[in-house]
């Protein structure tokens, strides 16, 4: 037993890492390629997770001493490595990346936003005033639906689970908030441009734009419901310092992974049929380890919540934010600063392979 | 004297993938779907002089409709190059780009934003759009709840009133009732009779272009069959579908 782990701890993720690839490829891979990349994965996946764990003090393997923990956490390294890898191979692969070629794509992505961004905004307007144009009670829906998930989510965790943070439900409201959008801008983005397929066949638009709009109206709701924690607040009696202003930066660089990953996301969406079924579970997973319900650093044990807490960016974002506008302390600036460029890049190499792929868009759906 | 160019068609392939959409059983189960390519448009190459209309006729599947989106900018085409020198060009086509939960006059505005006009310059125009398409309190209900002649009708009005330098109309002018035909028509031969707007037409019917054309091309399988004076080619082309 013991001995298939130790095999499959250094293998497993590069076979995984292969499995994703020639999915990307459309499977249009030959058995030569297939064997090159398994062995480049193989050897990128073992030198980076040995590194790491070779910063962290283990500074050689001896097979008879290792325990089960740490060959599990080599693991899983190495898949969510596994997993990351092929996106970023796939996408440099896509066409060449030159730094010409960067800077032109740059300069086309700044104009393009500067002319699209009124109709970006109009259609948010619009999409918001046509959900609730026919409902009873209006955009009063918009405070309703998360107040009420905040309750009922309150009452199950806080009484029947016994979870408590200090001010639970607001510590609770603002996970929810932040997950729903985004989930919901995740979920929209894969078939975002099946979605506006009428529009996309009889204009020209970059078709980021349509993910763009999307998040717009996800985003007002997420302002809307942080309007109410304010108001909670003042209920609880939250103390308030000037940490209260990391908010800010916190919530910027939130919006800016979720569009990285969105854009991404949007473009394999097209080609890709179930990818819908993919992200449901992905996301799924990913919520219940963001903490939405519950501090992981505190929940889960050392040190496995704290490596949550910083690989996984939303859960690091909330966190963040819990600890700016409820507990008064300074989140962790360098890791902000971290997660903000690593959001730049994942958009950076988004949009440039929506710009590189989108004229065949409108000829595949 | 030479005229100014307003439109340059050079040499253009199109071509359609097939089989491009992957499941994961597919690529799981079935190696190498060899991806089957198919040539919509091979080698046009026309031009057309500022103020220009020129029609384009063609049996079904003849590659009309998939040139003018690429004319349009939805998507550029494999090989060849098309130089509009900076035109602004709209495409009018069945069932325009509307947002079926959204009103009539938000669909107006969206619209008239993606052709890249300003805010300000759709609402000046707004009202006039609004009584040409005769849609009446329709306008403020959502665009799903339109008859396919109203949709049209919009849709006509939008790029009618919004006047850019090029027009591409796919088949469009043969929705609507009689009174909109009627109407739609004059509002053409109105604009096109405007020395400074181009107009490419697509449509099946042959009194319409003779009637509005000062040039025909006759398309078939993705090529040109011929291009010239609109008596010609139309008799031409009744001949040919007639045996």
């Amino acid at each position: 037993m013991l001995l298939l782990i130790s095999i499959s701890m250094f293998i497993l993720p590069a076979v995984f890492s292969l499995v994703i690839h020639n999915y990307l490829r459309h499977g249009e891979m030959s058995g030569r390629r297939k064997a090159v990349f398994l062995l480049v994965y193989l050897v990128v996946t073992n030198i980076i997770t040995f590194s790491v764990s070779y910063i962290r003090g283990v500074k050689g393997f001896r097979f008879s001493d290792m325990t089960l923990s740490y060959r599990l956490k080599y693991m899983s390294l190495g898949i969510v490595l596994g997993f990351v890898m092929p996106f970023i191979v796939c996408l440099l692969t896509e066409d060449i990346i030159t730094i010409g070629g960067f800077i032109r794509y740059g300069k086309r992505f700044y104009r393009d936003l500067k002319k699209y961004l009124p109709y970006a905004i109009w259609s948010a307007k619009a999409d918001l005033g046509a959900e609730v144009a026919n409902s009873y009670l209006n955009w009063l829906w918009w405070l309703i639906e998360p107040f009420c998930m905040m309750l009922i989510y309150t009452v199950i965790f806080g009484y029947v689970f016994r979870a408590s943070e200090q001010f639970f439900p607001i510590f609770i409201f603002t996970g929810i908030t932040m997950w729903s959008f985004f989930s919901r801008s995740i979920n929209g983005s894969v078939d975002a441009v099946r979605h506006g397929k009428d529009i996309i066949t009889k204009v020209y638009m970059p078709k980021y734009i349509l993910l763009l709009s999307k998040m717009f109206v996800n985003c007002f709701k997420m302002l809307i419901s942080f309007g109410v924690i304010a108001l909670m607040m003042i209920v609880f009696r939250v103390p308030v310092s000037w940490n209260i202003l990391w908010f800010i930066p916190v919530l910027m660089v939130h919006f800016l992974f979720t569009f990285g990953v969105g854009s991404i996301m949007m473009h394999y969406g097209v080609f890709v049929n179930d990818l819908g079924y993919i992200a449901g579970i992905v996301l799924q997973m990913m919520m219940y380890l963001s903490g939405v319900f519950y501090s992981i650093s505190k929940r889960i044990p050392e040190p496995f919540g704290d490596i949550i807490e910083s690989f996984n960016p939303v859960a690091f974002f909330m966190s963040s934010m819990r600890n700016a506008i409820l507990y008064s302390t300074t989140p962790e600036m360098l890791l902000i600063a971290v997660w903000g460029l690593i959001s730049l890049i994942l958009i950076a190499l988004g949009v440039f392979t929506i710009y590189s792929n989108e004229n065949s868009y409108v000829k595949v759906i | 004297m030479t005229k100014e160019l307003a439109i340059e068609v050079k040499n253009v392939s199109i071509s359609y993938r097939i089989l491009n959409n992957v499941s994961i059983r597919s690529t799981l189960f079935h190696h190498k779907t060899r991806d089957e390519v198919f040539e919509a448009v091979k080698g046009v190459t026309f031009d057309i002089e500022k103020g220009g209309i020129l029609g384009i006729i063609g049996k079904n599947g003849s590659g009309k409709s998939t040139l003018l989106r690429s004319i349009a900018g939805v998507f550029s085409p494999n090989s060849g190059s098309i130089d509009l020198h900076d035109h602004s060009v709209s495409l009018m086509a069945l069932g325009v780009g509307f947002k079926p939960l959204l009103t009539g006059r938000a669909n107006i505005m969206l619209s008239g934003l993606l052709l890249g006009f300003k805010e300000k310059e759709i609402e000046e125009r707004m009202d006039e759009i609004i009584e040409f398409a005769e849609l009446g309190d329709f306008i403020d209900r959502p665009v799903r709840t339109y008859s396919s002649g109203m949709h049209s009708k919009l849709a006509f009005a939008i790029t009618a009133l919004l006047e850019t330098d090029i027009m591409l109309v796919d088949e469009v002018l043969s929705v609507g009732d009689e009174r909109f035909k009627a109407k739609s028509l004059a509002k053409m031969k109105e604009l096109i009779t405007d020395e400074d707007r181009t107009v490419i037409i697509v449509s099946h019917s042959i009194e319409t272009l003779k009637e509005l054309c000062d040039s025909v091309m006759w398309m078939h399988d993705g090529e040109i069959r011929k291009i010239g004076e609109p008596e010609a080619v139309l008799e031409e082309y009744k001949q040919f579908m007639m045996a």
